[in-house]
């Protein structure tokens, strides 16, 4: 049985207190940190292969590693909680179960960069994890485990997608548009009000304590060559046990949909989506994938935020195209033209399709806008977009023809 | 000093020049709408991508600096294809509004298609709506559905004027650009956005339907609208006269000088030229008797300006000029004063209320040539003159310009002189109460109907040109004073205003060594800036 | 009918409910108390950037005034030197500022994938029937604002709603009756 570390709190149901936390072996892992110098903190999450896990897989030692060493003023630790990707619920589950683990790695990240003040982006939809979280918060200030060179702003957004976007996130903690930043400069240079930032996932910090407390060859062995450890894969759609399993990164599509009880519905596979709304679709025939990093990366899709949508035969995917296209549409920021026209273009055609009015032309205008539009914009938005658009009616064009008259 | 090449020619640029400018400097240029030169970086067209080596994507220009050894290439396969997409993706939702467009003729949407995009349109779906023609404030209109959100106008209001009143709201395809519900676009350079807005999202309501930019003719220009002598073009409709109710100038629009006023004009400057087409302009030379007017030759004006001017001893004649008036015109005037040894001279006339000035380009003073005045030696105040004339010691009074009355003088004062003063004489472009109550009316040409040149408040010789013709029979005012010199027996040699600029530069010091050539465009600093000259 | 026109609940002007009819607003002074602009100014000291509190205060004025109507943009940009066009991008900008009084409870239904693969649209057409509104409306009486919303990250317990601060998971059109009758 694969080891349990992410989620090793949940069962208890006191899991959200310092208490408990402290019971379970918390904050012991920071107590070591405290010994260690910075350098030598961010050399154990390299040497652990921790990869970014809230959608672009970016080692993180290394984004540690590019706050310049010359910087003389603040440093900034902003903690990515707007979860929003489709399918993606496990930073919910972290927020409510756990958040001490969330303040721990927090305060052992804020040590390697060297940074006094970090911020917690919560969505505003998650009101239930934000007074969980802020509790946490009050009792780690109570117990002095914060407050002691280092301070902790929790900020609730307001509702929109694009602020799980790193630099849309930045400029909405600045209280503007969740517009993204042009880059460079990077956050890393030059990030939220103007100062070198670092920017990562809830369950990304999740994982620093563990690394911590039992080394970075153990984490590292966890996973596969390229990707370190354990994540928490948020399955949903057809199965008949959705919820979040944690699992070695090196687990394989067909033993994820396994350990959710199987394909529900008609109980034939027909596609899942491997990780979140914006990840290119995968066939029934291409689920012996690893689904860490680089696995998904070469089978043509990615893990992104590890979201598990499973769809069984009965699944129109014309339609879950629609459902998706809708979402790039309204969420789309406005920002740069390509993303901000073309999302509102494509989701009028595929829901015309949908509809059984499409235009023979429709299915190429659409792969041949979505394909010029992708590398142009400020942000990773719109590739994230041209994912189903291009996976969907790439991999089941002769469904969406089905449904386009003398198509 | 970094050294770069850009589609094979070499060039250096300044530290810090991004790859649009270092593009413009190899003489290529990278079409773009968000970024201006003036405003922050944006990066929001997409439209400036171009190819440098060892990069693995286009990348925009806008937003990258220019290093030592960089090869950029701005006409690669690859970066006229994504061109191609970037004009489609601009155009997906854009209006075909072009004919009820004022923008039509010199929109970067209809340029750069021709240029970048000729590919055939595939979107068949409905377009998104949004507010149109949707006046901001008192000179500009909305139109949001042209609006390409390149964001322009809003950081002009944030970055320049510092008044922010303009936003983007809401999100993805129907992101708008707006006011804030019930504010209005007021401050004093409002217009300026429609200058920058490359489309006809944001259009001027003065120049509204007027008529198509392609039947107007321009000529460089200086405001005259206050001291700070903004460079503008004047542009005039020439060819449809019968557009527009025969209104000559369409619209004046800032030019591009770094050292007097960038990229911008004032509102007031920029309309303020109602008046060179208005009713109340002088046509004729005319003679008033009686109450009543009456047109006459300009050799019979002339003779009756001569007559006193030969007979009357010098103390006997005012002179008050304008400072409105050009250098040229001064300096004939001069001629004048120093031929017949006249000392009653004067050109400052102080306003009632004090002119508004701010810290950016609106001066106080609002007439364009003060300092030119001054230096010329006819810059002394008014009152004197009026003074004179109300104890009853001119008989001779030859005023340019001015309504005497709209100034600070004493209204008393003003009256009296004007009653009790044998010939009054009134030069100007525009009927005025002065006018209306002097013996002798000499029409003069307003300034874009003639050539000369301004001294702005900072020293500095500014060139106007002339934009459209004399109105009626009016005149330069260089040109009617030298019709007054040569029956008193100095005929002028000078027969442009070219030639009296020469004349005045070898006499006068602070304008020596500056002639119409080294002016040119962009203007020339006095020789000794500011040092009054006798 | 066509997207581009139709009154599509999607939109960002779910906050903007439509059917307000016989909802008069009670004049409100749209003003802090003494202590909520100390809570304003604490707000502002923890970023670096006092424009930092800008959501969290847009999230205050809506609790105290129960939107965010000009009048309060206004006065909250008062409180940050913000030009109230800055203020009114960011309330337009995000889906929970509401703009015009909402319903005394609001149930946005999430329409996104996992959603609509377990059920949404049958859930949303139950709604519209029961409340005999569509999305992005309020009910006469000013009880509920519908709305459909995009993914609420609770798609393990697919189909769901965010009833007012708490989700509502699995949802049956029998725990939808049952819970619209516990709205008051």
């Amino acid at each position: 049985m694969a080891e349990i570390v992410l989620m090793r709190n949940f069962a208890n149901a006191d899991s959200h207190t310092l208490g408990a936390y402290r019971g379970g072996g918390g904050y012991a892992a920071w107590d070591k940190a405290r010994q260690m110098e910075p350098a030598a903190i961010t050399e154990e999450v390299k040497k652990a292969n921790l990869r970014g896990l809230g959608g672009a897989g970016f080692p993180t030692g290394a984004k540690w590693s590019f706050i310049p060493k010359t910087h003389t003023g603040p440093v900034y630790l902003v903690v990515n909680a707007d979860e929003g990707e489709p399918g993606t619920f496990k930073d919910r589950y972290l927020l409510e179960r756990d958040p001490h683990a969330l303040i721990e790695g927090m305060l052992i990240a804020a040590r390697a960069i060297r940074c006094t003040k970090g911020f917690v982006y919560i969505r505003g939809e998650y009101v239930q994890p934000w007074r969980r979280f802020s509790a946490a918060v009050q009792e780690a200030y109570d117990a002095g485990l914060l407050g002691q060179g280092f301070d902790v702003v929790v900020h609730r957004g307001a509702g929109a997608y694009i602020c799980g976007e790193e630099t849309g996130l930045l400029s909405s903690l600045e209280g503007k548009k969740g517009w993204p930043k042009i880059k460079p400069p990077f956050p890393a240079i030059k990030g939220a009000f103007g100062q070198p930032t670092i920017v990562n996932n809830v369950e990304t910090l999740c994982c620093v304590p563990p690394i911590i407390a039992r080394g970075a060859e153990w984490f590292a062995g966890l996973g596969t060559k390229t990707q370190g450890g354990t994540r928490m894969y948020s399955v949903s759609g057809r199965v008949k046990k959705p919820a979040v399993y944690e699992a070695p990164v090196s687990v394989t599509l067909r033993q994820l949909i396994e350990m959710a009880g199987g394909v529900s519905g008609t109980g034939r596979l027909k596609a899942v989506v491997p990780g979140g709304g914006s990840a290119a679709i995968l066939t029934a025939h291409e689920i012996d994938v690893t689904m860490d990093v680089d696995g998904l990366k070469a089978a043509g899709t990615m893990i992104g935020s590890a979201g598990v949508i499973v769809m069984d035969e009965s699944v129109s995917i014309p339609e879950a195209l629609m459902v998706l296209a809708r979402f790039y549409a309204h969420e789309s920021c406005g920002q740069c033209t390509p993303c901000r026209e073309s999302t509102g273009w494509i989701y009028k055609m595929v829901h015309r399709i949908v509809e059984r009015r499409g235009h023979k032309d429709d299915l190429d205008t659409i792969l041949d806008v979505a394909k010029r539009g992708a590398g142009t914009t400020i942000c990773a938005f719109y590739d994230g977009a041209v994912g189903p658009y291009v996976s969907y009616i790439e991999k089941f064009r002769s469904e969406f023809e089905a449904l386009i008259p003398h198509a | 000093m970094p050294k770069l090449t850009v589609n094979g020619k070499e060039v250096e640029v300044p530290a810090g020049t991004n790859l649009i400018e270092a593009a413009r400097a190899a003489g290529v240029e990278v079409p773009h709408y968000c970024y201006h030169a003036a405003l922050s970086i944006a990066g929001q067209c997409r439209l400036c991508m171009v190819d440098i080596e060892k990069t693995p994507r286009p990348t925009i220009a806008c937003n990258t600096v220019a290093t030592e050894g960089m090869v950029v290439n701005t006409e690669t396969d690859r970066v006229r294809e994504t061109r191609k997409s970037m004009m489609e993706f601009h155009l997906i939702n854009h209006p075909l509004d072009c004919p009820v467009c004022d923008q039509a003729g010199e929109c970067f949407l209809q340029i750069y298609y021709m240029k970048h995009g000729l590919y055939d349109p595939r979107m068949k779906d409905e377009k998104v709506h949004k507010p149109k023609a949707v006046p901001l404030g008192p000179h500009v209109i909305l139109d949001a559905e042209r609006c390409i959100l390149c964001s322009r106008c809003v950081r002009f209001c944030d970055e320049i004027t510092h008044t922010g009143e303009l936003g983007i709201f809401s999100r993805g395809d129907h992101s708008e650009i707006g006011l804030f519900p019930g504010h209005e676009l007021d401050n004093k350079y409002s217009a300026n956005v429609v200058d920058i807005c490359p489309v006809g999202a944001l259009t001027d309501r003065d120049f509204r339907f007027q008529v198509r930019v392609w039947y107007l003719d321009t000529a460089k220009s200086i405001c005259p609208g206050c001291a700070r002598g903004c460079n503008i073009e004047v542009h005039v409709n020439r060819r449809r006269p019968h557009h527009a109710e025969g209104r000559r100038v369409a619209r004046l629009k800032p030019r591009f000088n770094a050292d007097v006023n960038k990229w911008w004009l004032c509102d007031a400057g920029r309309y303020g030229y109602g008046f060179v087409d208005a009713p109340e302009r002088l046509l004729m030379p005319a003679r008033r008797q009686g109450g009543a007017s009456s047109d006459v030759t300009w050799d019979e004006a002339i003779a009756a300006v001569v007559e006193p001017l030969r007979r009357l001893p010098p103390d006997e004649i005012g002179i008050i000029a304008s400072p409105k008036m050009s250098n040229e015109d001064l300096f004939a005037l001069r001629r004048l004063t120093e031929l017949r040894g006249i000392r009653h001279v004067a050109s400052r006339v102080p306003p009632r209320v004090p002119g508004d000035e701010d810290n950016f380009l609106i001066r106080a003073d609002k007439n364009p040539n003060s300092l030119g005045a001054e230096l010329i030696g006819l810059g002394a105040d008014a009152r004197a003159v009026i003074e004179a004339a109300g104890a009853r010691r001119l008989k001779l009074l030859w005023i340019f310009g001015h309504d005497l009355l709209a100034g600070a003088l004493p209204e008393r004062d003003v009256l009296e002189a004007l009653r009790v003063v044998d010939t009054v004489v009134f030069t100007g472009s525009n009927a005025n109460w002065t006018s209306a109550h002097s013996h002798w009316v000499l029409p003069a040409a307003a300034w874009v109907e003639r050539e000369g040149t301004y001294t702005n408040f900072e020293g500095r010789v500014q060139r106007f040109r002339q934009a459209s013709e004399p109105l009626g029979q009016s005149l330069a005012e260089w040109e009617i004073v030298a019709r007054v010199l040569a029956p008193l027996g100095e005929a002028p040699t000078a027969t442009r205003a070219e030639h009296w600029f020469r004349q005045l530069a070898s006499s006068v010091p602070a304008f020596s060594g500056l002639s119409y050539q080294l002016i040119g465009d962009a203007g020339h600093p006095l020789a000794v800036t500011g040092a009054a000259s006798r | 009918m066509s997207h581009g026109q139709s009154r599509d609940a999607s939109r960002i002007s779910d906050r903007t409910p439509a059917g307000q009819a016989g909802l008069s607003d009670p004049a409100t002074t749209i003003a802090f108390s003494e202590a909520q602009l100390g809570e304003v100014r604490r707000l502002q000291s923890l970023y670096p950037d006092a424009r930092g509190a800008l959501l969290p205060v847009l999230h205050m004025a809506q609790e105290t005034f129960g939107y965010i109507s000009l009048e309060a943009e206004e006065y909250v940009a008062s409180l940050f030197e913000l030009s109230p066009a800055h203020v009114h991008e960011v309330v337009t900008f995000y889906t929970l500022y509401f703009r015009e009084r909402p319903g005394r409870h609001v149930v946005a239904v999430c329409h996104n994938l996992s959603c609509h693969l377990a059920g949404a649209p049958g859930i949303i057409a139950h709604m519209k029937r029961k409340l005999g509104i569509d999305p992005g409306e309020t009910t006469e009486d000013g009880r509920v604002t519908f709305l459909t919303v995009e993914c609420l990250c609770a798609c393990e317990a697919a189909p769901m709603a965010q009833v007012d601060d708490r989700y509502e998971l699995n949802l049956t059109p029998e725990k939808i009756d049952r819970l619209l009758e516990g709205l008051r």
